[in-house]
């Protein structure tokens, strides 16, 4: 049933505290207008959902909910709560608070972040409670994801919220300045205290619902803290110190040898927590109204090119020097971390210099004045400035390992690390040439992701929010990707999402080369650690942590 | 103790002069296998069948990228070859280099190569942004000492007040304010611009109270009598004699601007990091678990310690405020 | 005394006034804005509602004017990567980078001064040796130190390698908070005070030096008064009066100094504060963190004349005559 830590070696032991260290400050303790990591870590821990998707099996599980059972059509999903579930301040949690907290995502005044991705069939769900135990929902278009939607949906306390609803205040309820006794929820733990630019303090919710397997409650800590560090360095140097039991991340790469270190003098343990979900990514800004222009496009826009790119480089060299053989070569979105859903034969592209240049050739592009640089017959070379984000060791490599694979097939690529903010802004205007990321998609399920997938969507990076898709293979890809998330029958969307996949892979509108393996540490006291490639790495079962007495 | 400081600045100029001489590899190559490598060991050999006597290394190998284990390559032991290549001393890759004296950085590039050719970015920049202190310093300082009246005394007034700013602060905004990322040549204009603006005022002052005093003295007066134009009066005949302090506060300017850009280059405002500057080299060492690891990256630390101690040691005994005072 | 002490608060509000508004100016005219912390795909209707949350959508003159207002209430705005007002927040980090500078300065003078009397009242090997640790630590500025420092804390593990207070130490009286601190201190405090210790030393002993050959001096010695007495009963008065004038200078070198010391060191103090609200673009916190610099600034030249004053009667009388 998927790794586990070290199976019941002993009883476990009760009470204690860990401090986990976070890198941002929260922003808000209200998980509906917020999607920052602080938030969605705060909103696992104090609050619960209906259903949770077990972040190490990708199992769904019940959670607030006990048993359901789902229409033919899989239109109608009726679920039957947990019998005697109270809210932290004691009030029992019934189907009003669920059809409560789907008012509140849906709300103009609230506009939410959750809405976009509680929807089916294009549609927000809708909701009844035809008794105080079951809720029933309805979709208005059969969803692939079922149920599995729900795992994004915190359930918040009508009795606690209904009068800012009402009174169009939602949106700054439950916000850091709340007193933290008012901050009720149904998860593990309930916030103690927020001291800001410090920490942020939570105790075991004496009132939580889950039992452990052998019936005792849970859990097992009595306190958690969030010590706030806004630097990398700065974290690892309080674990290695033993200040802190958790980071807020992955290693980095540079960061495996001093943990190793410390896991061999055992203050730490070091811990694979396997391929990362998601692969870096390359690509180029393909929006033809502001590239039009741009005399490089006539041939940037070709998918020849691209896969030329693809052939020049050598991705096991790239996994090799860039992550410091840390890492799988990928060739398309779905890397091997994502289990459920990699295809292992997607079409690759073996490095070949020889096939590189041939492509380029076939496009018109060739060195003609012999300076090593490519151009087309118009005398427009084929030189590049690639954007990406600074200070972030791999990044760097990564995009200079590409300048050098590039240079060798007479493609000319300078680079230019920026600052988040700016990159951000050109990302959003268009107005850069290459850019090299890593964009952490939100769900594991493409269904989930829909606004990358989707030529409309607003993450469709070399694209965003396309009104109407602007080449033929996108269009399939949006039918394709609109179908799979409607369908119900897992194998076939299987073969839908491959038929996507296929595409992707020949038009190449964003390279990828290589996922890497996280690396994680924490402090050797901790126990009933599953690991999980999703963030948070430990925290997302934190009610069954404990620490060794 | 003087002479000493005086001998330790002029070493360290030269040495930043003659970086492409010195330095054995260039300072932007990358040797991809050789991240964070130790310094190669020199060692004095009489190998069999290599060659005579002499200064050797064993080249390095790589054995373990994510564990950064580097072992030796017994069998090929390479000679230092001396005055080949246009460099001093250098071990030519085909033949078992690099020649790492100070070990390898993040990005495998020589650390020892980038401390040279970062000595001549960091003492250049101090060294034109004190020029341009000095004289701007020297100009406005003249002016007001020698006008006396309202301007020497709205003069006085501003100067105190921008002295009473802390430099860094004042620094640190300025640079903010401009775009993030900028091209090395756009950096060392605007912190050279930056510095002399900081500069200018505690110059200025030292020279108003040198005119304002020469002012009074016979010659002065006489040759004012003599119907020199007061420009005149001012440039060649007055402005000589605060030479002396002009020199003594070029020694303090500059190891001031060094740490400066060091310290704006450390927090990321100063030059980008394909640059070699001693800032920007510092710039790694701000991941502590490393620097245990890999000690050799507080190198511009050091040498940064080295040109503030010289400086230092110059001027004692003038009866100057040291360096430290100047933030 | 009253007239001084008006003078000195008008300049303190000039000061603050000057520094804040510049800050809040040199934001608005920066390149990116706030909106930026948003992140890459915040919809245009949270940009525009950010933007006019923090007066972003005004020309800057307004934008100033709706700032200045609501300053002198003593509402200076809010941040937005704190989300919270900025009042509280400069506050505290003022208070952390005031608590470090005071005890920096403490130590540099309970270091300094004492030592600077001893080599500027004798010669011998002790002497020789203080004085050449004092070039040593003049040559090593704040950045140095509190990165050695910070390696070597993390090598040894003796003293916690950052912060101000420890991540599991909650719920605690006063004293067992105090502690807490106390063990952090000695990083930044250290990386702060050397320097200054030792140009305290060095000025004290070439001040002593000078008060020892001045008349006054040399007469009691003829006269047949040890030098010990000599020291103790007049020269080392006598000594003092320069120092005093440097302490003023002093201040801007600490803030300016602290700044570099917070960042290696993660103390959570005003330059810290500002470097992070600067990059971020948060107007009304950089502006904030600007007028609370300014007023410990104005505060620290204060004490420093105040000290002045007290030291040498000729100022003291001009300045209350003026």
């Amino acid at each position: 049933m998927g790794r586990t830590g070290p199976a019941a070696e002993a009883p476990v032991a009760r009470g204690g505290q860990i401090v986990a260290s976070i890198r941002g400050e929260p922003r808000t303790f209200n998980r509906y207008v917020a999607a920052d990591q602080a938030s969605e870590l705060l909103s696992l821990l104090l609050q619960a959902r209906l259903v949770r998707i077990n972040r190490s099996t990708f199992e769904l599980e019940p959670w607030l909910a006990e048993t359901w059972e789902s229409s033919a059509d899989g239109r109608t999903h009726t679920i039957h709560l947990r019998p005697g579930v109270t809210w932290s301040d004691g009030m029992p949690l019934t189907g009003d608070d669920v059809l409560f907290s789907l008012r509140a995502v849906y709300d103009a005044k609230v506009d939410s972040v959750l809405a976009d991705s509680l929807t089916a069939g294009g549609q927000p769900l809708r909701a009844a409670a035809p008794d105080p135990q079951t809720v029933v929902f309805t979709y208005a278009a059969p969803s692939g994801r079922g149920l599995r939607l729900l795992d994004g949906l915190p359930i918040l306390p009508r009795h606690k919220l209904e009068p800012a609803l009402t009174a169009g205040t939602f949106a700054s309820a439950y916000n850091t300045t709340t007193p933290p006794a008012e901050v009720v929820g149904a998860g593990p733990f309930v916030l103690r205290e927020y001291q800001p630019g410090q920490r942020v303090v939570m105790d075991r919710n004496p009132r939580y619902w889950r039992k452990a397997p052998d019936g005792s409650a849970l859990p097992y800590l009595d306190r958690i803290v969030l010590q706030i560090v806004p630097e990398q360095n700065a974290e690892l140097l309080r674990i290695q110190a033993g200040e802190t039991d958790l980071t807020s991340s992955e290693l980095r790469p540079e960061d495996y040898l001093p943990v190793r270190r410390a896991d061999e003098e055992g203050r730490l343990r070091l811990i694979e927590l396997g391929v990362g979900p998601d692969a870096d990514a390359f690509w180029f800004c393909l929006k033809p109204e502001v590239k039009a222009k741009d005399p490089r496009f006539a041939f940037v826009q070709r998918p020849e090119f691209r896969r030329a790119i693809s052939y020049a480089v050598d991705r096991e060299a790239f996994a090799e020097t860039v992550f410091l053989s840390a890492a799988v070569p990928v060739w398309g979105s779905i890397t091997p971390g994502n289990t459920r859903w990699f295809w292992p034969d997607i079409p690759r592209y073996p490095h070949n210099d020889a096939t590189a240049k041939m492509l380029l050739r076939e496009i018109g592009l060739v060195d003609r004045n012999g300076d090593g640089v490519v151009e087309d017959m118009k005398g427009t070379e084929a030189r590049f400035t690639v954007i990406t984000q600074r200070g972030i060791g791999w990044y760097e490599r990564g995009t200079a390992f590409v300048r050098d694979e590039l240079a060798r097939v007479g493609i000319a690529m300078e680079v230019a690390p920026l600052e988040l903010g700016a990159l951000i802004q050109r990302l959003q205007a268009c107005d850069y040439d290459a850019m090299y990321y890593r964009p952490v998609m939100t769900d594991l399920d493409p269904a989930g992701n829909l606004d990358f997938w989707l030529s409309s969507g607003p993450s469709h990076f070399w694209n965003m929010s396309q009104k109407l898709p602007a080449t033929d293979w996108e269009r399939r890809v949006d039918t394709l990707m609109l179908e799979q998330a409607a369908e119900l029958d897992p194998m076939r969307r299987e073969t839908q999402f491959r038929a996507v996949q296929q595409i992707m892979a020949e038009n190449l509108p964003v390279l990828h080369f290589a996922a890497p393996r996280m690396y994680y540490a924490h402090s050797a006291r901790l126990r009933g650690v599953v690991p999980s490639v999703l963030r948070p790495p430990v925290l997302w079962n934190a009610d069954s942590l404990s620490v060794s007495p | 103790m003087k002479r000493a400081g005086r001998i330790l600045l002029a070493a360290i100029v030269s040495v930043a002069a003659a970086a492409p001489w010195l330095a054995p590899n260039p300072p932007d190559r990358v040797f991809e296998d050789l991240l964070y490598a130790p310094p190669t060991r020199l060692r004095f050999l009489a190998p069999e069948g290599f060659g005579a006597a002499g200064l050797y290394i064993y080249p390095q190998r790589l054995v373990s990228r994510l564990e950064r284990r580097f072992d030796d390559d017994r069998d090929r032991p390479a000679r230092l070859q001396w005055f080949t290549d246009g460099r001093l001393v250098t071990v030519p890759g085909a033949q078992g280099g690099p020649l790492l004296l100070l070990g390898a950085d993040r990005f495998g590039r020589d650390t020892f190569s980038r401390l040279l050719y970062g000595a001549r970015a960091s003492l250049g920049l101090a060294a034109v942004s004190t020029l341009l202190a000095l004289a701007i310093g020297a100009l406005v300082g003249g002016v007001a000492g020698y006008a006396g009246g309202i301007v020497d005394d709205l003069l006085a007034r501003f100067t105190d007040f921008v002295l009473v700013l802390p430099a860094i602060y004042v620094a640190l905004a300025l640079r903010s304010v401009m775009p993030l990322v900028l091209a090395p040549a756009t950096v060392f204009a605007l912190l050279g611009a930056i510095f002399a603006l900081l500069g200018w005022p505690i110059v200025a002052r030292g020279v108003r109270a040198i005119i304002a005093s020469e002012r009074e003295r016979d010659y002065a007066s006489a040759i004012h009598a003599l119907g020199a134009a007061p420009s005149r009066i001012l440039l060649r005949h007055l402005l000589p004699a605060a030479a002396g302090y002009l020199g003594v506060q070029a020694t303090l300017l500059l190891p001031a601007f060094v740490l400066a850009e060091a310290t704006l280059s450390y927090v990321g405002l100063g030059f980008p990091d394909s640059v070699p500057t001693w800032g920007t080299m510092l710039q790694d060492a701000s991941n502590v678990s490393l620097l245990a690891e890999a000690p050799w990256t507080l190198a511009p630390a050091a040498a940064i310690f080295m040109v503030v101690l010289a400086v230092n040691l110059a001027v004692q005994g003038t009866g100057r405020a040291p360096v430290q005072l100047e933030p | 005394m009253g007239r001084f002490l008006a003078r000195r608060l008008l300049f303190a509000l000039i000061l603050v006034l000057v520094v804040s508004s510049a800050s809040l100016l040199l934001a608005r005219f920066a390149p990116g804005d706030v909106t930026a912390q948003l992140g890459p795909f915040a919809t245009p209707a949270e940009i525009a509602n950010t933007r006019a949350r923090f007066d972003l959508d005004r020309s800057p003159a307004a934008q100033w004017l709706l700032w200045a207002g609501r300053a002198i209430r003593f509402d200076f705005g809010d941040s937005f990567l704190y989300n919270r007002p900025v009042r509280g927040l400069v506050g505290r980090a003022a208070a952390n980078t005031a608590a470090l500078a005071v005890v920096a300065l403490a130590l540099a003078t309970i270091v300094g001064i004492p030592l600077g009397m001893f080599t500027g009242s004798r010669g011998g090997p002790a002497a020789a040796v203080v004085r050449g640790a004092s070039l040593l630590f003049l040559s090593v500025p704040p950045l140095l130190t509190s990165l050695f420092l910070v390696f070597i804390a993390a090598t040894t593990r003796l003293l916690p390698a950052g912060g101000m207070t420890s991540a599991g130490v909650l719920d605690t009286e006063w004293s067992a908070w105090l502690l807490d601190v106390a063990i952090h201190l000695p990083l930044p405090v250290l990386a702060l005070a050397l320097p200054i210790a030792a140009t305290l030393e060095r000025l004290q002993s070439q001040s002593m030096a000078d008060a020892l050959h001045q008349p006054f001096a040399v007469a009691a010695v003829a006269r047949g008064v040890a030098p010990r007495d000599v020291i103790a009963r007049h020269a080392w008065r006598v000594s003092l009066r320069p120092i005093c004038a440097v302490y003023g200078l002093a201040i801007g070198a600490l803030l300016s100094g602290s700044f570099v010391v917070e960042f290696v060191t993660a103390w959570p103090g005003l330059g810290r504060l500002m470097y992070e609200a600067l990059r971020a673009r948060d107007v009304y916190l950089v502006s904030g963190c600007a007028a609370m610099g300014g007023l410990l600034l104005a505060f620290g030249s204060l004490i420093g004349d105040l000290l002045l004053a007290a030291a040498d009667p000729r100022i003291r009388d001009a300045q209350v005559g003026a």
